[in-house]
C-alpha cells in the first residue's frame, strides 16, 4: 500500500460486494456518528472498547476487508492511540493532586490511579473513532458515497464534487509529492528542501485548475442532472442500520 | 472536418479552446475579431470591449462547451478525467445532459468499446497508462454524440493500433453523422487523407494558408515546410537523416568494442507489480551498452515507462537485478545519479521545478553544464532572450516536451531515458532533438527511448526493443528507411 492509497484504498471487489460494501455509505456514515456520539454519554472504558471490537470483527467478516490491508491501516493509528494515552497518563493533571491515589513513582514522576483511568479512557475511545474510521472508508467506494450524498441526502452535486476532489486531494499530494522528490532526485538535488511545499502548492492549484476546466467541459452545471448507478435504500440498510443502534444503547447500558 | 496544422507554439491549442468555448470562462485574455460557432458569437459574448450590447439587453448565459453543442479532448488526457472509476467518467458528460439511466448503461459500454476499452467499466482510471487515459478521456467526449467535436492530438500517446483505432472512429463519425470535427493532429499520414479542410497556421498563430488538402498543398507546401509543419508523404528528411549519419560517424566506439566497456543498463530478470494480481513485467531482461541507440516499443501498458523508471531506481522491482553503470541505482547518491542519467518523464508538468524557464533549465547544474544547456534550449527553439521568464507552466504543450528535455539531456549523462520524446513536436523539433541525441550517443551515451513514434525510431535509433504481455516480445534492429506511420 502506498501513501496514495491510504485515504481512497483501492477496494477489492470482494469488499465492495461485501455486506458492509452494499450498505448504503449514508447509513455506514449515520451509524459512525451515532456511535462516537453515544461515546460522549460515558466515561467507562468499556463501551468505546466494544465498539471497538465490534466495529474491527464486522470489517473482517461482514466487510471482507482483508486482514492485512486493515492491519497495515491500523498499524501507524495504533502507534497513534499509544502515544496520547502515554502522554495523557504521564502529564495528566491528577499526578499531581495529593488527593489522588498513588500508584507508581519514578524519581519526580508520580503517576495515579486517576491518570490511569483518564488515560484509559481517552486511549480507548480515540481507539473506537480510529477503528470506526478505518472500517467506513475499506468499505466505502468514494463515488458510492457522493454518489448517495447527492442522491438521497440532496446535497448539491457541486459541494458533493467538491467534497470528492478534496477526498482524492490528499493522496495526489502523495503522489505529487513523490515525483516532485523524484525529479529533484534526478536533477542531482537534495530530495528534501523547503522548496517542496512551493512545488506542491503550485501542484495542487494545477489540479483544481484542470478538474474544474475538465468538468466544465462536459458540461457540468447547474442544470438537470441524472446518475449513472442508482442509489436505493435496501433492506440491508435496515437490518444493518437497527443492529448497529442496539449495539451502540447495548453497551452504554452494560457499562452502567 | 477542419485539419489545424501549425508549428509547436503557434496557437493551436488556443484555437481549439476557443472553439469548444473554453476560452472567455476558463482561461481569460484579450479578444479581437469575432468567433462564431454555430449561432453563437464566442468572442463577442465574451466581453471584448467592442461588443456594445444595449444596455437593457437581458444578460446572457455564459458560454459553456455542452451549451455550443461541443465536446474537447484536451492535451493532457490524465487532467480532463474527472471520475475514479472509467465507466463513471464516460457517463460524466451524459449524466450532466440528463440522459436517462438505461440509455446511459446503453451508450457507456459502446463508447468504450468504439475506443478498443471493452471491459474497462470498472477500472481505476488513475491506473490506466497515458494511452489508455487518452482512450477515455475520448469516450467520454464521444458519447454524448457532440455536434463539433474538438480533439487536441488526440493519439499523442496512443501506439500505432490505438491510433488507427481513433482514426477509425472518426472516419466513422465523419460518415456517418452530421457532426463537425476540429483536429490538431501531427501524424499526418492518417489525419491528412480524413481532412476536409486545413488551416496552417506560422509561428506567430497567423494563417499561412486555408482551403482544401489538396490545395493547401499544391499552394503553400514549401511555407508548410519551412514553418516545420509535418506534410504528407514527407520524402527522407534530410535534416535528420544527416543528423543519422553524423551519429554514426561519430559513434566510432561500437559497443563491445571497448574493452572492459561497462553496460550502461544491465537489466536481468526483472519482475515488477503494481498490485500482486497484474504483473507489469514478468521477467524482463535487457542490456544496453554505451553509444547504442535502443527504441522501446509495444502497446499502451505493456511496461515502457516501468522499465525507465525501474532502470533509474525510481522503482524498485519485486524481482531481478537493475544495474546502471555497474550500480543499483536505487543505492546512488542524487547527485551522482544525475550526473550517470537523464530521464524525460511522460508528462512534462510533473517533473517542473522552476517558476521559470531560465530556473528550470539551470536547476542544479555546474557552470559549463548551464552554458551547453543554454546552447540546447536555442536549439530546441526555447531561446532564452524569449523564454527565460515565462512560466513553465504557460507554455504550449510541445515548448514544455522541449523544456523537459533541455534539461534531461543537459548533463551529458550515459544514460539517455526518454519516454515519448517526440509528442506534440513539429518537424523542426523533430530534427533539433534527432541531432542532438546523435551527438550525445557519439561521445558514448545510451538512448533508451520509450516511443510510438516510427519515425523517431527510425530516425534515431537502431534497435527496437519490443514489450508485450511483461515479456521482452522482440529485440532487433530497426531497418533503415522503413516508411513512418
Amino acid at each position: 500500500m502506498t501513501a496514495a492509497t491510504f485515504l481512497a484504498p483501492d477496494l477489492e471487489l470482494s469488499q465492495r460486494e461485501s455486506a458492509l460494501g452494499r450498505t448504503n455509505p449514508l447509513v455506514k456514515l449515520g451509524i459512525s456518528l451515532a456511535w462516537l456520539l453515544g461515546l460522549g454519554f460515558t466515561l467507562d472504558v468499556r463501551p468505546p472498547l466494544i465498539l471497538a471490537v465490534v466495529a474491527l470483527v464486522a470489517g473482517l467478516e461482514l466487510g471482507r476487508i482483508p486482514t492485512g490491508a486493515l492491519a497495515r491501516r491500523l498499524a501507524p493509528l495504533v502507534v497513534a492511540v499509544i502515544a496520547i494515552a502515554l502522554t495523557n497518563l504521564l502529564f495528566s493533571t491528577h499526578n499531581p493532586d495529593p488527593a489522588a491515589r498513588e500508584l507508581l513513582r519514578i524519581g519526580p514522576l508520580r503517576v495515579t490511579q486517576e491518570a490511569v483511568e483518564a488515560a484509559a479512557g481517552l486511549g480507548a475511545r480515540v481507539a473506537a473513532i480510529v477503528s470506526v474510521g478505518a472500517v467506513f472508508v475499506l468499505t466505502t467506494d468514494p463515488t458510492r458515497l457522493v454518489d448517495a450524498l447527492v442522491q438521497q441526502a440532496h446535497v448539491s452535486p457541486r459541494f458533493a464534487y467538491g467534497f470528492l476532489a478534496a477526498y482524492q486531494a490528499v493522496p495526489r499530494l502523495a503522489s505529487d509529492l513523490a515525483s516532485l522528490r523524484d525529479a529533484r532526485r534526478l536533477r542531482g538535488l537534495r530530495q528534501l528542501h523547503p522548496s517542496l511545499l512551493v512545488g506542491l502548492l503550485v501542484r495542487a492549484i494545477r489540479h483544481a485548475d484542470q478538474l474544474s476546466i475538465a468538468m466544465d467541459a462536459r458540461g457540468f452545471g447547474p442544470g438537470l442532472r441524472t446518475a449513472y448507478r442508482p442509489i436505493a435504500w435496501t433492506r440491508l440498510d435496515l437490518v444493518v442500520g437497527v443492529s448497529a443502534l442496539a449495539i451502540v444503547v447495548a453497551a452504554l447500558v452494560a457499562s452502567r | 472536418m477542419l485539419l489545424v496544422v501549425g508549428p509547436s507554439g503557434s496557437g493551436k491549442s488556443t484555437l481549439a479552446k476557443a472553439v469548444a468555448g473554453l476560452l472567455p470562462e476558463q482561461f481569460p485574455g484579450e479578444w479581437q475579431g469575432s468567433l462564431r460557432v454555430g449561432d453563437v458569437d464566442v468572442a463577442r459574448r465574451a466581453g471584448s470591449p467592442d461588443a456594445a450590447a444595449p444596455a437593457d439587453a437581458p444578460p446572457e448565459p455564459p458560454i459553456t462547451t455542452t451549451g455550443l453543442g461541443a465536446g474537447i479532448v484536451l492535451q493532457e488526457p490524465a487532467s480532463q478525467l474527472v471520475m475514479e472509476r472509467v465507466g463513471d467518467d464516460v457517463a460524466f458528460g451524459l449524466e450532466n445532459l440528463a440522459w436517462s439511466r438505461a440509455a446511459m448503461r446503453e451508450r457507456v459500454p459502446e463508447a468504450l468499446a468504439g475506443v478498443g476499452l471493452r471491459g474497462f467499466d470498472d477500472r481505476r482510471s488513475t491506473w490506466l497508462s497515458g494511452g489508455e487515459q487518452q482512450r477515455v478521456a475520448l469516450a467520454g467526449v464521444l458519447a454524448p454524440g457532440p455536434g463539433l467535436l474538438v480533439l487536441d492530438e488526440p493519439t499523442a500517446h496512443l501506439d500505432p493500433l490505438g491510433a488507427d483505432a481513433v482514426f477509425r472512429v472518426l472516419r466513422s463519425i465523419r460518415e456517418r453523422t452530421a457532426a463537425t470535427i476540429v483536429l490538431i493532429e501531427h501524424r499526418v499520414a492518417l489525419a491528412w487523407p480524413l481532412a476536409d479542410l486545413v488551416l496552417a497556421l506560422d509561428d506567430d498563430g497567423r494563417p499561412i494558408d486555408f482551403g482544401a488538402p489538396r490545395d493547401v498543398l499544391g499552394r503553400s507546401a514549401r511555407k508548410l515546410a519551412r514553418a516545420g509543419v509535418w506534410l504528407p508523404d514527407d520524402p527522407a528528411l534530410p535534416a535528420a537523416s544527416a543528423g543519422k549519419a553524423d551519429a554514426a560517424g561519430h559513434a566510432s566506439p561500437t559497443p563491445g568494442d571497448l574493452p572492459g566497456a561497462e553496460p550502461v543498463i544491465d537489466v536481468a530478470d526483472v519482475r515488477f507489480a503494481y498490485t500482486a494480481a497484474s504483473p507489469v513485467l514478468r521477467s524482463v531482461s535487457l542490456v544496453v551498452g554505451p553509444g547504442e541507440r535502443v527504441a522501446l516499443v509495444g502497446r499502451n501498458g505493456s511496461g515502457k515507462t516501468t522499465l525507465l523508471r525501474l532502470a533509474l531506481g525510481l522503482l524498485a522491482p519485486v524481482a531481478g537485478r537493475v544495474r546502471l553503470v555497474g550500480h543499483d541505482p536505487r543505492r546512488l547518491p542524487a547527485a551522482q545519479l544525475a550526473r550517470l542519467a537523464g530521464f524525460v518523464a511522460q508528462e512534462p508538468e510533473l517533473g517542473f521545478l522552476g517558476q521559470s524557464v531560465r530556473e528550470e533549465i539551470e536547476l542544479g547544474l555546474g557552470q559549463e553544464q548551464v552554458a551547453y544547456a543554454h546552447e540546447l534550449a536555442e536549439r530546441l527553439r526555447l531561446p532564452l532572450a524569449e523564454f527565460a521568464d515565462r512560466s513553465p507552466y504557460r507554455l504550449s504543450g510541445g515548448e514544455q516536451r522541449r523544456l523537459s528535455l533541455v534539461t534531461g539531456l543537459a548533463r551529458r549523462p550515459l544514460l539517455l531515458a526518454l519516454d515519448e520524446p517526440t509528442f506534440g513536436q513539429d518537424r523542426r523539433g523533430h530534427e533539433a532533438l534527432v541531432e542532438a541525441l546523435g551527438e550525445l550517443v557519439g561521445e558514448g551515451s545510451a538512448l533508451l527511448a520509450a516511443t510510438h513514434d516510427e519515425r523517431f525510431a527510425r530516425d534515431a535509433t537502431d534497435r527496437r526493443v519490443e514489450l508485450a504481455d511483461g515479456w521482452v516480445l522482440a529485440d532487433e534492429p530497426v531497418p533503415p528507411g522503413r516508411s513512418a506511420a
